[in-house]
């Protein structure tokens, strides 16, 4: 995940396809719709269609191979211990607990590949009680910053044998060098508290207005929308799966 | 354990719908507990959350895996149980938004990170004038890590009860549940034993270092009340 924070942001920021020009509301929404058709059938047909949709959807916004296939496995092993709970045995039940969180998984990406994170976090904002939702914008910058830094404590580490000490000894030397990140990113946070004063923060940070603008690109999400509505309705009762 | 974030799809709606109404009444009360707050905290608290997201990133390795850790307890120890809520649900979201755990799963994941989180300050703030930062920063993280996996149990078990599917023979049920029990407890409890240790040894070196460099960041125990004959009197 090192560089996956990194790599979702600069194609969020600098992707060229018709999904990266569309609104980021258009795009909450249908993600939000993909998510709960997975979620709630139980027809295997459907949810086949949907994960041929997001794959479709995922490589046509040019995402990064390796990123698609992350995000598809993210949500194995959770998975993989509920199906050895649960299984029996039929294959219908392990492949529905598969597909349903790979569908989920990859719209997700799908949306934040696509979307720069001012835009998408603007309308979250907006139902976000004030502190959380500063929260969220300002942890999101933090995360760059920090873990650079992590990074490069943890090279620093590797390089002058750290890692290389006994176990308990190991793992203590880490903690302390995570205490430098602490003090480095309470620090951080007070010059962000003197800028936010000095640009006049008004107590809230309300994100841009962009996630609302409507574009043309907008009706190619309203057309997944209505071919994933559309396969719900013809498939809902085809290929039911007892789960 | 606490990082092993739920995917959707999974568990049953009603398990994920009360998880969803346990984060809102936790944000309610976590927003009303700092109504007062200033941009000072909120930047500190996101600074946490960034470095929670930062070291989760990161691979220490383990027997020859790599392990991802928290840092759930030592950010609630730091924190306090109303920043602690709201970082726990900042960080599940942008992990949600990244495919690392669901979207309809988000209020579950947030109620098991920052219950660890909590219970780790709680439990800090009872050992750390006896047994020093260090440790008690470490203690309460294994104590926190150990809660949090049952609690993350405790939700599997109650999906797997609550699964619509109808088993027919129960003898057959009956011995594919021990053998699927078995197999889990060997996959999952040598798992948690090295998290916990993992966890607790880094919580060791975390708070010990504070404790030394900035004893001001650590919470202090609230002052054990005096008999009222050792109050001097002005």
């Amino acid at each position: 995940m090192i560089n996956t924070f990194a790599q979702i942001d600069y194609l969020a920021s600098s992707g060229r396809s018709p999904w990266h020009h569309a609104s980021a509301l258009g795009k909450l929404l249908l993600a939000g719709l993909v998510v709960m058709l997975a979620v709630f059938t139980t027809s295997w047909m459907l949810l086949l269609t949907l994960l041929v949709t997001v794959l479709t959807l995922c490589l046509s916004a040019r995402l990064p191979t390796r990123l698609i296939l992350a995000a598809a496995a993210a949500p194995f092993f959770f998975s993989f211990v509920f199906i050895v709970a649960t299984w029996a045995g039929t294959p219908y039940g392990p492949f529905m607990r598969m597909m349903r969180p790979m569908v989920a998984s990859l719209i997700a990406v799908w949306l934040v590949g696509t979307t720069p994170y001012p835009d998408l976090f603007a309308p979250l904002s907006r139902v976000l009680p004030r502190v959380v939702a500063d929260s969220l914008f300002l942890t999101y910058r933090a995360v760059f910053a920090l873990l650079s830094r992590t990074e490069r404590l943890w090279r620093a580490l590797l390089l002058r044998g750290a890692v290389g000490q006994g176990g308990a000894r190991r793992y203590a030397l880490m903690g302390e060098a995570i205490g430098t990140v602490v003090l480095s990113g309470f620090e951080r946070s007070q010059r962000l508290y003197q800028t936010m004063l000095l640009r006049g923060h008004s107590g809230r940070i309300c994100g841009c207005r962009h996630y609302l603008e409507f574009t043309r690109s907008d009706l190619a999400v309203l057309g997944v929308g209505v071919w994933a509505g559309a396969a719900a309705l013809l498939l809902w009762r085809s290929g039911v799966v007892d789960i | 354990m606490s990082h092993l974030h739920i995917p959707d799809g999974i568990l049953p709606p009603v398990l994920w719908l009360v998880g969803l109404l346990l984060m809102l009444l936790l944000t309610g009360l976590s927003v009303a507990a700092t109504r007062r707050t200033g941009p000072q905290q909120i930047a500190y608290q996101s600074a946490l959350g960034g470095l929670m997201l930062a070291v989760m990133a990161l691979p220490v390795p383990v027997a020859g895996l790599h392990y991802c850790m928290t840092l759930a307890g030592p950010i609630g120890v730091l924190l306090g149980w109303a920043s602690a809520v709201q970082v726990s649900i900042v960080v599940t979201v942008i992990l949600a938004l990244l495919g690392q755990g669901g979207f309809t799963v988000i209020g579950l994941n947030a109620v098991v990170l920052t219950f660890g989180a909590v219970l780790a300050r709680w439990i800090y703030l009872r050992l750390a004038t006896a047994l020093g930062p260090g440790r008690a920063m470490a203690i309460a993280t294994a104590i926190s890590q150990l809660l949090s996996s049952a609690a993350w149990v405790a939700i599997l078990a109650a999906a797997v009860r609550l699964r619509p599917a109808a088993i027919l023979n129960h003898d057959v049920h009956d011995m594919m549940q021990f053998v699927q029990l078995s197999l889990l407890a060997t996959l999952l409890l040598p798992s948690l034993a090295a998290a916990v240790a993992v966890e607790a040894l880094l919580a060791y070196g975390l708070g010990g270092f504070l404790g030394r460099v900035r004893p001001d960041l650590l919470p202090q125990p609230a002052p054990e009340r005096l008999p009222s004959s050792e109050i001097p009197s002005t």
